[in-house]
């Protein structure tokens, strides 16, 4: 490894160890380590939320592949912005208002049990856990490609890493890691997307004229239809992507960060410039991959096209800027995984053993220890598994965890505030189907069955890659039938309104101190 | 009182389902154009040198904003309101 990655990475490691020393000083009670005490502002949570969801796929993944297949490659982009609206209308502000720390207190707001608890909180466990493993493996291979670092040093420093900021640091060192990540990745991005037209002489027209000269795809590359050729595969996706936001545990527990619902719709809006301005930049970084490098030039070194941002950066700018590019993408898997363990952290001290265990009567400093014991537990579990699966695919895990999510989080906390006659066993029969649904298509779907290459040499059973379609409404049918059949559990009248005006205004019915 | 937050709560939902419904809309026709009139599709926009299919798509980013902004002030609106309602009881 050179001296200017070296520093590089040294700079990262040592401005956000900082932060964590900062923060630690500042997370003495459970309500700074799970939530920052609500302190951020709405664009400060914002850039976190930002942070916190453009993982290293978004960056170095969809840049690939708009580098390789063009337009199809921009739809993943379109998917995961639009998502932002359904999680702003549906569930933002409830969310905020019902909730304390976690996405169980939102639905024990309504259905109170332990049995609801553990299932939430085995959902955001799971969840979490299923989405790290892929990103830090994905890590390991990336900073072995661009540093040269054996697999197993590249897991261990970011797996040290994420474990270091959220065990002394909680949720603010989270929060600021994630913050200051974006701001690096947004103006490297931009830095890179200006040489890009620099080198094209700011001339647009010419640069889509040397794409079409780059890729073996020709004018072809800017006509749909070289990702999905499945039709149905494809919406399949795009009902995923779209809906599988609003049930994402990492990114709902940022919405209690902030102090109102004025500034939770404020940290949504800002999140969605970011990462709206983000993704056309990255389609220009895509574009300009393939104009400068060339598609061989692309796929020499790695056919999956995820270093196409850090080959351009070399291309256009040397070892210097292909050292802060590196720099950038690990600063953005850090801050994704930070984020995860925080979630699964939560849901496992705060409701498993806080509320479960100890039936809420654990004092502040026996729930800070858990918490921080539970984090170091996290680390090194998710840490041994990513060193373990070095050699298995896992990218599928991260589709699978939109799927998750869309077809058991996302349905519960839909109907939990909106469906006057949803029950408590509709609840549990909706997380359950979902989620059984969903994992059960994606061990049956090509990422798992496939002929080639798959862990299980067979034709697959579902021939999609992404189940959605089927697992969402599956989640829904569901609850809705678990709710049918239990009507007679159904709230009275009286305490649905109750819940639903807190749930709408945040007024809280006299008497009433849930 | 119980009322009023009653009639408003409606209305903000009302607003809610028709937002969103405009945003489905929007969103999902995408890939069903895609899918079904790709000819249509990769057919030049009213702006030279852009098809359909990637104007359409950049008009989803704006959307995002724009809607996400309308539904901001309506319901910061809402929550004051609320508020009044709730301080003069």
């Amino acid at each position: 490894m050179n001296l200017t990655y070296f520093l590089f990475f040294i700079c990262i490691i040592v401005c956000t160890l900082i932060i964590t020393y900062w923060a630690a000083k500042r997370s003495n009670t459970t309500n700074r380590f799970y939530i920052a005490s609500g302190s951020l502002t709405g664009f400060q949570n914002g850039l976190a939320i930002a942070g916190d969801f453009i993982s290293a796929a978004s960056f170095l993944g969809i840049v690939g592949m708009i580098a390789i297949s063009g337009y199809d490659g921009f739809l993943y982009s379109i998917g995961f912005l639009v998502s932002y609206l359904v999680v702003l209308f549906l569930v933002a502000e409830p969310v905020h208002r019902l909730g304390r720390y976690s996405l169980g207190d939102v639905i024990c707001s309504r259905f109170p049990s332990n049995k609801m608890r553990l299932l939430m909180a085995v959902g955001a466990f799971m969840i979490s856990i299923l989405y790290m493993i892929p990103q830090l493996v994905a890590s390991g291979f990336l900073l072995r490609l661009l540093l040269d670092i054996d697999y197993s040093i590249s897991v261990l420093v970011i797996g040290g890493l994420m474990t270091i900021y959220v065990v002394f640091g909680g949720m603010v060192a989270t929060s600021w890691v994630q913050i200051v990540k974006t701001v690096v990745l947004m103006s490297g991005t931009f830095l890179l997307a200006l040489i890009v037209f620099s080198n094209v002489d700011w001339n647009l027209p010419y640069l889509i004229e040397r794409v079409k000269a780059g890729t073996p795809l020709g004018e072809n590359f800017f006509i749909p239809g070289h990702l999905f050729e499945n039709p149905l595969e494809f919406l399949s996706l795009q009902l995923a992507l779209v809906l599988g936001t609003a049930g994402l545990p990492h990114i709902l527990i940022r919405l209690f960060t902030v102090r109102n619902t004025m500034e939770v719709r404020r940290s949504l809006m800002s999140s969605t410039w970011i990462i709206g301005v983000f993704y056309i930049m990255t389609l220009v970084l895509g574009f300009g991959t393939v104009a400068l490098l060339g598609y061989s030039g692309l796929i020499g070194d790695d056919p999956t096209g995820n270093l196409a941002a850090p080959l351009l950066a070399k291309a256009v700018g040397g070892d210097f800027l292909l050292a802060f590019v590196s720099a950038i993408a690990f600063t953005t898997i850090v801050a994704v995984v930070a984020g995860l363990v925080i979630s699964a952290t939560t849901a496992f001290s705060y409701d498993i053993f806080h509320h479960i265990l100890k039936k809420g009567q654990s004092t502040e400093m026996e729930q800070l220890r858990a918490a921080r014991w539970t984090a170091v537990g996290i680390g090194i579990i998710s840490t041994l598994f990513a060193l373990r699966l070095e050699t298995i695919n896992v990218t599928f895990l991260v589709s699978m965890t939109f799927v998750v999510a869309a077809s058991s989080n996302f349905p519960v906390l839909v109907l939990t505030i909106y469906w006057k006659r949803f029950t408590h066993v509709g609840a549990v029969t909706g997380m359950v189907s979902g989620m059984a649904a969903s994992i059960l298509l994606v061990l049956l779907g090509p990422h798992v069955m496939n002929p080639a290459d798959g862990w299980i040499v067979k034709e697959a059973v579902i021939s999609l890659y992404n189940p959605g379609i089927i697992a969402i409404p599956i989640g829904f049918l569901g609850a809705y039938l678990g709710t049918i059949f239990s009507s007679k559990y159904m709230q009275s009248e009286q305490a649905y309104k109750r819940f639903f005006i807190q749930s709408q205004t945040g007024i809280k019915a006299r008497g009433d101190n849930r | 009182m119980e009322e009023r937050v009653k009639e408003l709560i409606r209305q903000k939902k009302r607003m809610m389902t028709i937002s969103l419904g405009i945003v489905f809309m929007f969103y999902f026709i995408l890939p069903l154009s895609l899918i079904y009139f790709p000819d249509v599709m990769n057919r030049t926009s009213v702006i030279d040198g852009l098809t359909w299919a990637w104007l359409y798509s950049f008009l989803q980013i704006p959307m995002t904003w724009i809607v996400g902004w309308i539904y901001h002030n309506r319901a910061k609106r809402f929550d004051q309101q609320i508020e009044e309602i709730n301080q003069g009881e």
